[in-house]
């Protein structure tokens, strides 16, 4: 699974995500189909199932939004089962293809459909970086937090906005220095 | 024969106005190994960003660089940046791409050059690194050594004719050093090295330029110049352990040796 | 306020697709345009700065806590299309790799996070800097921006649902605009803190990006704000202006038949059955005028008090 190459599996990613989304409830053999294949490709990708799962979580909140709201009506019961049926395999979908393919190869395929450059470059870079900042951000509230003896909020919130502002002022400092190791290797 | 480097009365302002160079003069032949040292904010990075044009960012008329005989001027900095091969401080800034293999191929795909060229360049820059197998990495799940020689091996593979490299080993751990300073023997191009790393110094280089507060204080042969205990702990370094026993190629009553005054200003 | 797939039917993907990728299309040109060459890399770095940014925990009380979104803050900091630019690439990478947001729905979540939010929080900004000057003035209307698009924005998401069908407009603009009227509070806060912060460390980061070639921008903001106006007509003005009876009226009204597109479910949803509560519709809008009033008055405190008056006043 992790070894296909990238460009079918997005289309087919999107071609499931698209029919699920527009399927009319009727539909119901497509939901069991797509269900099956999902399960099929999670086993044969060796994701585990924890995982998974605790992924498929995150639509929780959600879902009980639209089941409560759905709760008062008196017709359209069904409704918040659709929506969540939805939304999992839709979910699922992605979690399968992005976990098997690399970044990279998702920015090439972007790339070959005519996705503007500058917006490639964008999210290579933010991909690249987006660790090594995280690790900066936490590495600087860990020292803040090492010096903080104090208990206000107010205080608190003062420190997390300067390590915020910090985080800014590196991003911006490390973007000049990417510049010019870009320049130094012969970017125009 | 043209010096690989020559500097004239280098000056440079920051943007608030400091003096981060006032007026540094040296030559570097072909081939010389030359180890540039001094304290923290010398100005030794500043310095090595005029080498290839990357500072100043506006012509000010602060002194001259040229390399291998042509002034660094805006015209002819796409030929400067082929000869003159810079590894940052930070990996983290040099590898900007998502992998090792793509990274190391920035460089020639740069220079123009057609897809089996860079993948040759590529193949034999990883190799000439000791990371052959490391095409398909990810830059940001490789350990600090790793990344300092992907940096090294993309700097290579644009073939340049001088190496200049700012702090290579420091932050790695001792197998890393050595592997590192390995590397750097091997490589045949005129080399200027910033660094604190003294042992590196005492292994590869021949010479030795000090810089101090924006200015040289010292310049000549490596041994005189760590050997001389006063310069060394006057600006800010010290003189290596390597030195304080016998050293392999200097008979031990030689001591004189830093009574020896070397060309200083 | 990221909405999955399946959240949003097919014809709201795509209408909201077409806006986000003209809105998007134009800021990258706007971008190339005028960016400085050396500033390219810093799209990218400050996209990994709001990712970072968002995971920071600001605690709020009894073990929640709020964190930025930062759209409005990208845009003070970088400009409006460069914030429009960011926050896209933030959106696309939260998608993919953290399956935050769907990917049919990527259209609507850019619409609302990248382009509405930076935009309109741009321009509220903007306005606001013009009549209070100085860093306090720029603190005050930075917060009150930041409140104004957080809130708008989410509006906007519940009109997207109502129009998908998923949840009545009388139950999602109520809910989403009274939620996100306290989320914003602290998107304003939290916004003007680290402005402040960037400011004091490094005040020429914020002049560079600024306030100067006025025709150029204005007519770079005159697109946006027609594209801005457009989205907010299709998703939000139907429902403000008519009965809150059901998406079937709102259909018959603006001369579409609900059943032409792919219908998400076999019959409309009925209204709430529930006595009263198209008086939450009417509550709810009165409430957001009149907080908008309280956090104007709040951000001008807020300024007051972050910024000591300079001494040589």
């Amino acid at each position: 699974m992790h070894r296909l190459p990238a460009a079918p599996k997005l289309g087919l990613a999107l071609v499931i995500i698209v029919v699920t989304v527009l399927a009319p409830v009727q539909w119901r053999a497509w939901f069991i189909g797509v269900a099956v294949l999902l399960v099929l490709t999670a086993w044969l990708s060796q994701l585990p199932l924890l995982f998974l799962f605790r992924r498929l979580l995150v639509l929780s909140p959600f879902v009980l939004g639209v089941v409560l709201v759905n709760a008062f009506q008196l017709a359209g019961c069904a409704n918040w089962l659709v929506v969540a049926v939805k939304s999992v395999l839709c979910l699922l979908t992605v979690i399968l293809v992005s976990n098997t393919t690399p970044f990279s190869q998702i920015l090439r395929v972007l790339k070959s459909i005519r996705v503007p450059a500058l917006l490639i470059t964008t999210l290579a870079l933010m991909h690249r970086y987006l660790f090594v900042l995280m690790d900066e951000s936490e590495r600087m509230r860990r020292a803040r937090a090492s010096r903080t003896f104090t208990r206000g909020r107010r205080f608190h919130w003062n420190t997390l906005a300067t390590v915020v502002g910090q985080l800014f002022i590196r991003a911006s400092e490390r973007a000049e220095r990417i510049y010019d190791a870009m320049c130094a290797r012969g970017w125009k | 024969m043209n010096a690989a480097i020559e500097i004239t009365n280098l000056k440079y302002r920051y943007h608030d106005g400091t003096e981060a160079l006032r007026g540094v003069s040296f030559c570097i032949a072909p081939g010389e190994c030359v180890a540039l040292l001094g304290p923290n904010g010398s100005g030794k990075s500043t310095l090595l960003l005029h080498l290839n044009g990357i500072l100043p960012e506006k012509l000010s008329g602060g002194g001259t660089v040229k390399i291998l005989g042509e002034p660094v001027a805006p015209k002819n900095l796409e030929t400067i940046r082929r000869q003159v091969g810079l590894v940052f401080q930070d990996p983290d800034d040099q590898l900007f791409c998502p992998t090792v293999q793509e990274d190391v191929a920035f460089g020639p795909q740069q220079l123009g050059l057609g897809d089996a060229e860079v993948a040759a360049r590529v193949q034999k820059a990883l190799a000439q690194a000791g990371l052959a197998d490391f095409g398909r990495r990810a830059t940001h799940h490789l350990s600090h050594g790793e990344k300092r020689r992907v940096c090294l091996a993309g700097v290579l593979a644009c073939e340049p004719v001088i190496l200049i490299l700012d702090e290579p080993t420091s932050d790695l751990d001792p197998r890393g050093r050595r592997e590192f300073k390995a590397l750097l023997r091997q490589i045949p191009a005129t080399k200027l090295i910033a660094t604190h790393d003294l042992e590196l110094v005492v292994e590869l280089c021949s010479r030795a330029i000090v810089l101090d507060r924006g200015s040289v204080v010292a310049d000549g042969p490596m041994l005189e110049l760590l050997n001389d205990e006063k310069l060394m702990l006057e600006h800010g370094l010290e003189r290596p352990h390597i030195l304080r026993h016998q050293h392999p190629h200097q008979p031990k009553t030689d001591r004189s040796a830093t009574q020896h005054n070397p060309k200083r200003w | 306020m990221h909405i999955p797939d399946g959240f949003i039917d097919g014809r709201t993907a795509a209408v909201t697709a077409v806006i986000s990728a003209a809105g998007v299309g134009f800021a990258l040109r706007q971008v190339r345009r005028e960016l400085p060459h050396r500033r390219v890399p810093l799209l990218g770095l400050a996209a990994a700065f709001l990712f970072a940014a968002q995971m920071v925990n600001f605690p709020v009380a009894g073990g929640t806590s709020g964190h930025l979104v930062g759209g409005t803050l990208v845009a003070a900091l970088l400009g409006p299309s460069a914030a429009v630019v960011v926050v896209t690439t933030v959106l696309i990478v939260q998608c993919f790799l953290f399956q935050d947001g769907g990917v049919l729905a990527l259209g609507a979540n850019v619409f609302n996070m990248a382009i509405l939010n930076s935009v309109v929080g741009y321009m509220i900004y903007r306005m606001v800097c013009h009549w209070l000057t100085g860093i306090r003035g720029r603190v005050t209307a930075i917060a009150f921006a930041a409140w104004c698009a957080t809130v708008l924005a989410a509006i906007c998401c519940a009109g997207q649902l109502a129009w998908s069908g998923t949840i009545p407009w009388s139950v999602a603009f109520p809910a989403m605009a009274t939620v996100h009227m306290f989320i914003g509070v602290g998107e304003g806060l939290i916004s003007a803190l680290v402005f402040l912060a960037v400011y004091r460390a490094r005040p020429d980061l914020i002049t560079e990006t600024t306030l100067t070639d006025q025709p150029q921008r204005l007519g770079e903001l005159v697109r946006y704000g027609l594209l801005a106006t457009l989205g907010v007509a299709v998703f939000i003005a139907p429902f403000a202006c008519s009965w809150p009876d059901g998406l079937d009226s709102v259909a018959e009204k603006f001369g579409f038949s609900h059943k032409m597109a792919a219908p998400l479910l076999a019959t409309p949803v009925p209204d709430y059955q529930m006595p009263g509560i198209h008086w939450a519709v009417g509550a709810t809008a009165a409430a957001g005028a009149l907080g908008s009033l309280i956090v104007f008055a709040l951000a001008l405190l807020m300024g007051r008090w972050l910024v000591p008056k300079p001494k040589d006043a």
